[in-house]
């Protein structure tokens, strides 16, 4: 199975670490390139499950520029 | 203004200040108070991290540091949590015994407070501890790091007590406008990290100098560092003012520096270094994160930096801390040194001024005790306050009350409250600034600010019925009483 966001459910998530114990590979880490969610595979459902994590604290659909800027860019990204 | 004012310690401060040079340092002596403990069974990194820091943070006065050496899927790594958890163990660290009062314990730093002659050695970076190891190329923090999740709804894993220093990026080689400072940093790939910093704090400062004017802004993240860094980089000091100096002045012992390879200066024997340089005007989506208000922040676009080099001891330790809902870690590493300026400020044009206490949610309640010099007084201290540089953004609810109210006894502060509050001379000033995460604001960053003035009455007040106080016996003669009382219940007499 595809390994979705938890957070965004889009499907654009790298692996980026693996925890090995034994040989054997125990957990995962994984990035989301477009809401920047990062999650271990083995962590309870409330962090990595989206029919479990509450209804706040999703991201599908937003539109990840109108979010707020603490600091605003002096300029545009060169 | 420095006046090269050193602090005189007792002999078991001086002791404790010569033998602690680092965190590694300050667990072992920790230790050998019974108040460090290394958790002795394997432990998955969510969620019993998060659980074992929130039970060790729990005793407020005598909770322990936490070590992890045994966590699964990060063989040989360490994590050391919750070293500033509890009252006993600041207590330590400024040579005290481990159940002294709070109360005692805030006046030991305002007494260090007036000290002002920095105390800093130089170390060769050859021949600094942190240098034993150097990763310039394949950085991966995921690797290096024993990271996972602080709480169960944030966005990411978080660097939460690291010491970030940087330099000015209009004025590089003034050492005072160096900035130490605690600022929530996420990991968001092997070899980038998003820092979240506000304009009215130094780094915000920094950033949006560095990006106006097109400068570096080149930074060091210490990790796991001598236990009075963090109690300073956590404390409002002026802009030109060094964490670093005054960190060394509180312990009166010098503090070993060194030279990072970007050029900014750094504990010697700090447990990690990560080198980063602010990616000018890039921004990455960050949070939420579990902040000290007790809820979540949202989710914002936050400046991006890139790691160019990591320096660590051997077998380094990850130090960490559990913040959300209070009380935790974040609340005693900082309470007393947001009282200590706010005290000190006020001191200095109303003397009447006994004590401070800005412990809870770095200063978001806090009770001041002043000897009211005549009817209102208390309300124009409590306007001072909110005018001090910390008053100014967190100061939210300020309670008054008389010279002898311990506000550091809240049974005293409430029996004050109960028995002095007229409820129609509380004050309200709206629209005021705010913290911006406090979840209370009627905007994010503006907010009202309330002041109960719950000090006696004075004439030409309204005395009131049955206005004569008890004397209430106290002083040295209750203590002692105290004390044959207890060890009369230990049975020991």
């Amino acid at each position: 199975m595809k390994t979705i966001c938890p957070r965004c459910e889009s499907t654009g998530v790298t692996q980026m670490h693996a925890g090995m114990e034994n040989d054997q590979v125990l957990w995962r880490v994984w990035h989301c390139k477009d809401c920047a969610y990062t999650w271990r595979d083995s962590e309870p459902a409330e962090s990595i499950d989206p029919k479990v994590r509450p209804a706040w604290a999703q991201m599908k659909g937003v539109d990840f520029d109108s979010l707020r800027q603490v600091i605003p860019p002096a300029h545009k990204p060169t | 203004m420095a006046t090269e004012k050193t602090v005189s310690l007792s002999a078991e401060a001086k002791a404790v200040a010569a033998r602690v040079g680092s965190l590694r340092d300050f667990l072992a002596y920790l230790g050998e108070h019974e108040q460090c403990v290394s958790w002795p069974d394997p432990v998955m990194p969510e969620p019993d991290i998060r659980n074992i820091s929130v039970a060790a943070g729990n005793n407020v006065s005598t909770g322990p540091a936490v070590i992890f050496d045994k966590i699964r899927g990060y063989p040989g790594k360490r994590i050391a949590v919750n070293v500033h958890g509890s009252f006993g163990n600041l207590a330590l660290l400024l040579g005290l015994p481990k159940t002294t009062p709070v109360r005692e314990l805030f006046f030991e730093i305002i007494r260090r407070w007036g000290s002002d002659k920095p105390l800093l050695e130089r170390v060769a970076p050859e021949k600094a501890p942190v240098n034993e190891n150097r990763i310039d190329k394949n950085i991966n923090l995921y690797d290096l790091l024993p990271l996972y999740r602080i709480n169960a709804n944030d966005g990411g894993f978080y660097i939460g007590k690291a010491c970030v220093v940087s330099r000015d990026p209009l004025d590089p080689d003034n050492f005072g406008k160096q900035n130490v400072g605690i600022y929530r940093i996420q990991v968001m790939g092997p070899d980038t990290f998003t820092l979240l910093s506000i304009p009215a704090h130094d780094m915000g400062r920094q950033m949006l100098m560095a990006e106006q004017h097109g400068k570096p802004l080149k930074v060091s993240v210490m990790i796991g560092n001598h236990p009075a860094m963090p109690m300073f980089a956590a404390t409002p000091v002026g802009y030109d003012e060094s964490e670093f100096a005054y960190a060394s002045q509180m312990m009166g012992a010098p503090l070993r520096l060194t030279t990072a390879v970007n050029g900014t200066d750094i504990l010697a024997d700090t447990e990690m270094v990560i080198e980063g340089e602010l990616q000018l005007n890039q921004r990455e989506v960050e949070g939420p994160f579990g902040e000290f208000p007790g809820s979540y922040s949202g989710v914002r676009k936050v400046p991006l930096f890139r790691v160019t080099g990591v320096s660590h001891r051997n077998n380094p330790i990850f130090e960490n801390i559990y913040i959300g809902k209070g009380w935790t870690e974040h609340d005693t590493l900082i309470g007393l040194n947001t009282s200590a300026p706010i005290y000190a400020q006020l001191k200095k044009d109303f003397p009447e001024v006994a004590a401070v206490n800005a412990l809870y949610q770095h200063g978001l309640t806090g009770i001041i005790s002043v000897k009211n010099r005549f009817s209102g007084f208390a309300k124009s201290v409590a306007m001072r306050a909110l005018g001090t540089p910390h008053g100014t953004m967190y100061l939210k609810n300020l309670i008054l009350v008389d010279e002898n109210v311990d506000p550091f006894d809240l049974n005293q502060v409430m029996w004050a409250l109960s028995t002095r509050t007229r409820a129609n001379d509380i004050i309200v000033i709206p629209n005021m600034p705010m913290v911006p995460i406090d979840p209370a604001a009627e905007v994010p960053g503006k907010g009202h600010r309330l002041i109960i003035d719950a000090t006696s009455f004075m004439a030409p007040d309204n005395l009131g019925a049955d206005p004569h106080l008890v004397d209430r016996p106290m002083g040295p003669e209750i203590d002692a009483l105290m004390q044959r009382l207890s060890e009369l219940q230990k049975g020991s007499v």
